[in-house]
């Protein structure tokens, strides 16, 4: 049987250019273009070609082998594999089936802005996990799982895409050219790829390594994104580094308002608890892909006819979502998410700045102009579903911040699912002032909702002052990081406060009358954002300062 | 027969002989029926996985030393590799790539602190040469290309196949259309000839003329794109070796090899013509230039020049700058010099 099935899989693609009919441009990445093509001698069966532009300085030869062998032996109907692939000048070919459906991240983006059904997400999350558990069993990470690589074809069957960051567990030294075999221990990963919001923490803070289960979270924010219509924290910058590139963001963050509607959203509790033991902070205590499609979200799971009827009928072409997403994205400079393969379609691997690019869902500038962002912007830092705060986060896009002492916590319709209080490692290079943060968290609490904003301005103006003096010219950095990080945590601690005045207000509103709950709530929440926001313009203001000090202190300041 | 093997836990060097016994079975051509065929490569194909496991660990547990030793004694000891390689093609997808990645953990397993795969590919080289030619069948190409790449890690291995009738075939190979099987022939053909210094060092001086010129026109005159810049990559990487020094001095004596850097040096891809300077600085660099070498970097001078002038890296590296400086210096400041 296992060989009949061996025998009529490889059909072999011609392998050259000439044989091909190019149709249309389904995508573009950094360095490559997709189209749909036609294979003129096989009847002219309509394919995608990638083609890579091996010719930039960026792209790594061996990083495309690897990818394109891992392509080539994988074998599942739930993974996109290459027909062959060839290359054409400078540029290499890689020929795959066309997913007629385009990736799920597209079809949100035109037709579900607020996010899939449940049933939908059900089956899309079930196949997707069909892929994941074959990948694993293989000694295969992915590193990339989010909507964009998730693909589905006419008749509703779904197919897991991009393998530019996979990495092999069993081929160590390969994914580093040769470099260090030995210090990646065995079945564990330390170097950095995949796509911010979608990385796991132990990804981003790898001093320990990673395993499968960095898929699996960003498994459970890829389900958060199909919910929701975009993934959370995805309002803020994807890193510091890309911090530092923003002029303003274009579009408002639609996640916090589509809350509005998602209150009428309800999801399952078996959805909720599924994707709640993805996003457990500790890698060991999320279940593996294999123990996950046994959960009992997936048992009574649709089939691909339900996709066909209810996501693919009435949906533009690939082609015309893409034509229209380069419409509205104008900027060059987008990696444009809008199709599966124009996002990732660039190998880049290890570096996290270029990944960033990747997103670009609320329209990012990218020229350094500080620090006038617009007042009209929402910077919450919640992970919510349903109108509950799922992820209060403020930590996760930005890795490279020196301190952790932040409270984490998840939490799913009032109870609390994860708590994490990760305390703070005594690796806090340098911070000269330990005496500083203390003061200005006190302050900080003493000054009550309304009037912290000011209070805190002052912290850091008077610390600016002491700074300067004793800096010899330069502002004390390292103070004004304590400050601001300080003030971030009561920040966090309010908001914690806050929050658990909702999910208490939450409880009796089911009995009691709701409209004056509702209100409270509202404001409170209002309150909140106003707190944030201010959090949010003090720490762009430090960002500010921070290039301000680089460039006069040095000129070579990379970053 | 499953019961059979159920009531006690197998050991490892079990596993292997199970195994064994299986490939036999495999190679043998159908004389028994069909399903009894599908039951017994179900089994072998079980075997495998476990012998992966056993190596390798899994999720919950790192691979065991010592069952590791006695795996890759019992291997050893008779002739499962060879049943292993020249039955693959038998073999379902799954139990090919578990099955490479047995051959290539074994290549690195210890048995009292001495590498027994490479005693037995000694004895057993006609092995390497089934792995080589895999690069023929596309089916094979990657599994036989991935087992080879493990395989010539052994330094006797490595010297095997270099001066085997094999290394030539590695030009065409290096073209084949299919990408796949093309980069994973460049990848061994790299490591052939940059992994063991010494060895290495001696091939290229033994086979110094018909290798070059293998080399220059097939590989950095090819009209493939990624050829070129594999081969200039790979060839600055072997003649800036220290180990290849006299092997270097040699090459950058001959005008042909200066007149093919200079093409390259002129490409349009950024890409090879850096690399393409790496080695062209050893031409420029080498202090008892050839008359006739003189001449042409006389001739060619203010092309150079001002190709140079405009040669910058997207990243700023002072390396590079300093040996442009150097190259710009040393081209600028010959003299003719009279013929000997």
């Amino acid at each position: 049987m296992a060989h009949e099935q061996e025998e009529c899989k490889k059909i072999q693609y011609p392998l050259d250019s000439s044989s091909y009919k190019i149709l249309d441009e389904i995508g573009v990445g950094v360095s490559a273009i997709v189209y749909k093509a036609a294979c003129v001698p096989m009847n002219s069966t309509v394919v995608a070609i990638k083609a890579i532009d091996l010719d930039r300085s960026r792209v790594d030869l061996d990083g495309i082998r690897r990818e394109s062998k891992t392509m080539s032996l994988l074998s599942h109907p739930n993974i996109l594999n290459a027909h062959c692939s060839f290359t054409v000048d400078s540029r290499l070919w890689v020929v795959m089936p066309f997913m007629s459906g385009g990736s799920l991240q597209s079809i949100i983006s035109s037709s579900f802005p607020d996010g899939l059904p449940e049933p939908c997400i059900a089956i899309v999350l079930k196949e997707t996990l069909n892929a994941l558990s074959y990948l694993h069993m293989q000694g295969h990470l992915h590193r990339d799982i989010k909507a964009g690589n998730i693909l589905i074809d006419s008749n509703g069957s779904v197919k897991l895409a991009d393998f530019g960051v996979s990495a092999s567990i069993y081929e160590p030294s390969s994914a580093q050219g040769g470099a260090s075999s030995s210090s990646a221990s065995r079945l564990m990963l330390t170097d950095m790829a995949g796509t911010p919001y979608w990385m796991a923490p132990e990804v981003i803070h790898s001093h320990t390594g990673y395993s499968v289960k960095a898929d699996i979270w960003s498994f459970g924010i890829t389900a958060l994104e199909l919910a929701h219509g975009r993934p959370p924290l995805s309002h803020l910058p994807p890193s510091k580094s890309l911090l530092l590139k923003i002029t303003q963001r274009l579009r408002l963050s639609d996640y916090d308002k589509s809350n509005e509607k998602d209150k009428n959203k309800k999801f399952s509790k078996a959805f909720k608890d599924m994707v709640g033991s993805c996003l457990d902070r500790d890698p060991s205590k999320r279940p593996s892909a294999e123990k996950l499609l046994k959960h009992s979200f997936f048992r009574n799971c649709k089939g691909a006819d339900f996709l066909v009827t209810n996501v693919l009928s009435g949906l533009p072409s690939v082609e015309d979502r893409f034509r229209e997403s380069k419409i509205l994205h104008k900027n060059g400079s987008d990696d444009g998410e809008e199709d599966s393969e124009s996002d990732s379609a660039t190998p880049i691997v290890k570096q996290r700045r270029i990944s960033g690019w990747n997103f670009n869902e609320d329209g990012f500038e990218l020229d350094p102009v500080f620090p006038t962002e617009s007042k009209d912007e929402q910077i919450g830092k919640q992970v919510r579903f349903g109108g509950e705060t799922v992820i209060p986060d403020n930590k996760s896009s930005e890795s490279d911040n020196p301190d952790d002492d932040v409270v984490k916590q998840v939490r799913f319709g009032g109870e609390t699912i994860i708590q994490d209080q990760k305390s703070n490692e005594p690796d806090n290079r340098g911070d000269s002032s330990s005496g500083s943060p203390g003061a200005a968290e006190e302050e900080a609490q003493v000054g009550g909702d309304e009037e912290s904003e000011p209070g805190n301005r002052e912290i850091i103006e008077s610390e600016n002052i002491g700074g300067g003096g004793g800096g010899g010219g330069g502002i004390d950095r390292e103070t004004v990081v304590g400050g601001l990080l300080a003030l971030r945590r009561s920040l966090d601690e309010q908001r914690q406060h806050v929050t658990d005045m909702i999910v208490l207000a939450g409880g009796e509103v089911a009995r009691e009358d709701q409209l004056v709950q509702q209100q409270l709530i509202e404001r409170l929440r209002m309150e909140l954002e106003n707190e944030r926001q201010s959090n949010f313009e003090l720490e762009m203001e430090l960002e500010f300062l921070k290039l301000q000090i680089s460039g006069a202190s040095n000129s070579g300041g990379t970053d | 027969m499953k019961g059979l093997f159920k009531s006690k836990p197998r050991t490892p060097a079990d596993v292997v002989r199970q195994t064994r016994d299986l490939l036999m079975f495999a190679g043998r051509n159908n004389d028994t029926r069909e399903s009894k065929r599908e039951e017994k490569m179900a089994e072998l194909y079980k075997n495998i996985r476990e012998l992966k496991q056993i190596l390798y660990g899994n999720s919950e547990s790192e691979p065991v030393s010592e069952a590791c030793a006695q795996l890759t004694q019992e291997f050893f000891r008779e002739n499962t590799l060879r049943l292993l390689i020249t039955y693959l093609p038998k073999l379902n997808l799954e139990a090919r790539k578990d099955a490479t990645q047995v051959v290539a953990n074994l290549q690195r397993q210890q048995v009292q602190s001495k590498l027994i795969a490479s005693d037995y590919l000694e004895k057993n080289i006609d092995l390497l040469d089934i792995l080589i030619s895999g690069y023929e069948n596309a089916d094979m190409a990657l599994h036989y290309g991935a087992m080879l790449r493990e395989c010539i890690r052994h330094q006797t291995v490595a010297r095997y196949v270099l001066e085997s009738q094999h290394m030539k075939k590695f030009f065409d190979y290096i073209q084949l259309p299919n990408f796949d099987i093309a980069a994973d022939a460049a990848a061994t053909f790299k490591e052939l000839l940059t992994r063991h210094k010494s060895t290495v060092a001696e091939f290229l001086s033994k086979n110094y003329e018909w290798f070059f010129a293998e080399y220059n026109s097939k590989l950095l005159e090819s009209s493939n794109y990624i050829t070129r810049r594999q081969a200039i990559k790979l060839l600055g990487d072997m003649l800036l070796d220290r180990s290849n020094s006299v092997v270097m001095t040699r090459y950058v004596s001959s005008r042909d090899n200066l007149r093919i850097l200079m093409n390259l040096l002129r490409e349009s891809s950024k890409s090879i013509q850096i690399e393409a300077f790496h080695v062209f600085k050893l031409f420029a660099a080498n202090q008892n230039k050839p008359p006739d070498i003189v001449s042409i970097f006389i001739a060619n001078r203010s092309k150079l020049l001002r190709l140079f002038a405009d040669f910058k890296l997207d990243k700023e590296d002072e390396q590079f700058e300093a040996d442009k400086a150097l190259v710009v210096k040393e081209i600028a400041s010959l003299e003719p010099r009279d013929r000997p």
